[in-house]
């Protein structure tokens, strides 16, 4: 018998309760920073802003208790009401593109190509993410500037008379939506690049050889196995897009009119702009309910939807 | 040998539990209590941030805050030093807050106030004015009855227009140091391709119209007549001023004899001077609002001008530098940025506004406004009574990157590295139209500039119909702004 065989391994080991207290002792300060930080940066400031919806206070005077009134003058302000409509259509429009065109450069890197040209087209499609988003706007306001912007100039190579982006409702939506799109589909297309090189080549095999191709095989096989993380990218692509702030307060400023005023710019002008934090909390916690709201419905849906394996 | 070591010697107890608790502590534990040390030495040893290293927290400095950059700040060095030759007592910190506009700086300040640090003293446009009168700053009243025979040389000098728009509700609350009123820039290069000579003084609307026409038809393409942008300053109102209307109803406080009868007994207008302006109600849908408005949309409907986007700044200056522009409205604060962008002072020059119904100007104006917190309110009055001397005002505009508001600094020399040549315009303008007014801001600017903003744009971008309904929407936007208690 050795010498260390002669201890028992149970006489090495502290008792239980004790190595419990350690254990616990150390899991709460490696915690510590974490929660301490949630508490006071997120969840103190969301108890915050339920209570302040309640008020009125302009930071300066001493906040007043007024009910639902905050609730009431946001139905009677028709910049709240357009505000809504312009983020509910914005979301629609923008997730549409952002994940059809994500899914569609994701399946055409997972073609054949040469190597480098997918590393090169994968670095290209992420790094507007990684870009400030009032940066890429201020830098697409000197583009899409009516007189002097590149695009018009550009457009005026072929004949196509200056069109001015910024200053009619319809084609400013449509450049906060664009560029809102090229710069957050870059995430939902690693998302489905992933998925889809997870996907057993088998099964695609199997589709060929039984005669499903192109469209049929990637609605009946690529689809439904890729459906969890569509379920995820989609997800959170809305929870952003209802979120929009950067560029159309950049681009447009909310304008021309109310026509790219979304909620969160009318949180920001009310509390920040205006000094009424009763009614940008009051609208905040709308919009955290419509996207609670939009969230779960997603989830409901999923179940009809969403294949695992 | 010892003890311990020998075979099936057990040993004390004590030491057993040491070694095996040691045992347990792997390479996770040891880090924990590694981080801890660390963390609680760092702690111990580090001159670290605390409360009293925040800006006016902690700290017996007269902390002032300005719109601008770090160099910025460090351009006022000379000032502060200056001050602090004067007045040794009083030790001065300098906080320069940075911010798009004016709006967004004092959205900056209210959020010091609410954290609990507002600076003593605060540089505030007239964009402000009024929201600082109306709830932080105090009025200077008495400092200046005390104090009347130091700061009668800085009123001798100074146009009462300028100090009627820091009136509020009959008292004053900053002695204003500099400002612009919206004159119209001239492209003199593109004047000459258009073979158009410097308008004269009185010219008219018509006028300006013809000007816009002969300037497009020597320049097609990739130029703009008329830049205009859409802001409260210098975008719609130089327009409607010159129609006699503003979107807002304009009526004057009683009050405010006390400063005009002691420093300003033989003005000429004396008699319309009040106790600061007040814009109580909207007034969007008066039929030369309309007018005004639909002579604008008429102007980007026939390519004269373009259709206003807000900002403006140094993009402009560019472009105008580049002979891409024929005209816009700006202040005398654009001759420094004009030649620093390459411009000499015979391409560029300056006129008054054009003459509609009248011919009354826009102005802008800032000044130091002492806040109600203030730590040490006299020697805050202190640093403003200072800084409206002219010696501290050389320092403080030793360029025309802004009009000072003192007379005579607004001459020949100031003038004679930048141009423009009618640099006279500057000052001339308080005194040919002394009816000029500030920009309308009224307590809840930030609402009301947000309601002209938005509507401004499709009323000009549609047709003649299209602008009375954008009015109607001006009108019930500026009935909410002004419900507003801020």
């Amino acid at each position: 018998m050795s010498a260390t065989s002669t201890f028992p391994r149970q006489i090495v080991k502290p008792p239980a309760a004790r190595r419990s207290f350690i254990e616990r002792w150390l899991v709460g300060i490696f915690l510590a920073p974490t929660v301490l930080g949630m508490a006071l940066f997120t969840f103190l400031p969301i108890i915050a802003s339920l209570v302040l919806a309640f008020f009125r206070w302009d930071i300066i005077s001493a906040p007043q208790f007024v009910g639902f009134a905050n609730f009431a003058a946001l139905a009677q302000d028709p910049t709240v009401r357009v505000s809504f409509l312009n983020t509910i259509m914005f979301v629609v429009v923008a997730v549409i593109l952002q994940l059809g065109i994500a899914l569609t450069m994701a399946s055409m890197l997972q073609a054949r190509m040469a190597p480098w040209l997918r590393v090169f087209l994968r670095s290209t499609f992420f790094f507007p993410l990684v870009l400030s988003a009032a940066s890429v706007s201020i830098f697409m306001r000197y583009m899409f500037n009516e007189q002097f912007g590149v695009v018009n100039w550009l457009l005026s190579l072929v004949g196509i008379p200056a069109v001015p982006w910024l200053t009619s409702p319809v084609a400013s939506a449509a450049v906060v939506v664009l560029v809102y799109v090229w710069q957050n589909f870059g995430f939902s297309f690693l998302l489905f690049l992933g998925a889809l090189t997870n996907i057993p080549k088998e099964l695609h095999e199997a589709a060929n050889l039984d005669g499903a191709t192109g469209w049929k095989q990637f609605s009946n096989v690529t689809l439904p196995l890729i459906s969890p993380t569509v379920l995820v990218a989609s997800v959170m692509a809305i929870i952003s897009a209802l979120q929009v702030f950067d560029q159309p307060y950049v681009l447009t400023n909310g304008g021309p009119g109310d026509s790219t005023r979304t909620a969160v710019m009318v949180i920001f002008e009310s509390a920040f702009q205006q000094l009424e934090f009763g009614k940008a909390s009051a609208i905040g916690l709308i919009l955290t309910v419509l996207i609670l709201a939009v969230t779960a419905l997603q989830f409901r849906l999923s179940r009809r939807f969403v294949f695992y394996q | 040998m010892t003890s311990e070591e020998t075979p099936g010697h057990r040993p004390p107890s004590h030491s057993l539990r040491s070694s095996s608790t040691l045992s347990q502590l792997t390479r996770r534990s040891m880090l924990g209590l590694a981080g801890i040390a660390v963390a609680g030495a760092t702690v111990g040893a580090w001159p670290r941030l605390t409360g009293t290293d925040i800006p006016g927290r902690g700290s017996k400095a007269l902390n002032i805050a300005i719109l601008g950059t770090a160099a910025d700040a460090a351009g006022r060095q000379g000032l502060i030093q200056a001050f602090t030759a004067a007045h040794p007592d009083i030790p001065v910190q300098l906080q320069a807050i940075q911010g798009a506009d004016w709006k967004d700086f004092f959205s900056k300040i209210l959020t010091m106030v609410a954290a609990g640090t507002p600076p003593d003293v605060v540089y505030v446009a007239t964009e402000g004015a009024q929201l600082f009168a109306d709830k932080l700053a105090e009025p200077l009243d008495a400092y200046i009855r005390r104090d009347g025979d130091e700061v009668s040389d800085y009123f001798g000098d100074v146009h009462p227009s300028l100090l009627e728009a820091f009136m509020y509700q009959g008292s004053l609350y900053q002695l204003p140091l500099d400002w612009n009123a919206a004159n119209m820039y001239l492209n003199t290069t593109t004047f000459a391709q258009a073979g158009l000579d410097r308008p004269k003084d009185d010219w008219t609307k018509d006028d300006f119209s013809a000007t816009l026409k002969a300037l497009r038809k020597a320049r097609p393409t990739d130029f703009t007549p008329y830049y205009w942008t859409n802001r409260l300053f210098g975008g719609v109102v130089p327009w409607l001023y010159a129609n006699d209307t503003s979107f807002l109803s304009e009526t004057k406080a009683p009050g405010g004899d006390w400063l005009w009868d002691r420093f300003y007994p033989n003005d000429p207008a004396r008699a319309t001077r009040g106790g600061g302006y007040q814009w109580l109600t909207p007034n969007a849908e008066d039929g030369r609002v309309v007018e005004t408005f639909d002579y604008l949309r008429e102007l980007v409907a026939e390519g004269l001008g373009v259709r206003p986007e807000s900002g403006g700044g140094n993009a402009l200056v560019g472009l105008f530098g580049n002979n891409r522009i024929g005209t816009t409205p700006a202040g005398g604060y654009w001759a420094q940025g004009l030649h620093e962008a390459g411009m000499t002072a015979d391409q560029f020059d300056v006129q008054f506004f054009p003459r509609w119904r009248t011919q009354r100007h826009q102005f802008g104006a800032a000044g130091y406004a002492i806040m109600r917190t203030a730590k040490d309110k006299d020697a805050a009055w202190e640093w403003v009574k200072f800084c409206s001397t002219r010696e501290a005002m050389q320092l403080a505009i030793p360029k025309p990157n802004t009009t000072p508001t003192r007379r005579s600094m607004v001459n020949e020399s100031f003038y004679a590295a930048t141009g423009p040549r009618h640099w006279k315009v500057f000052y001339d303008t308080l005194d040919r139209f002394p009816t000029s007014g500030p920009i309308p801001a009224p307590p809840q600017q930030a609402a009301v500039e947000t309601a002209l903003m938005k509507n401004v744009s499709t009323a000009v971008s549609g047709s003649s119909a299209d602008v009375r309904t954008a009015m109607g929407n001006l009108q019930r936007d500026l009935e909410l702004a002004l419900r507003r208690n801020s």
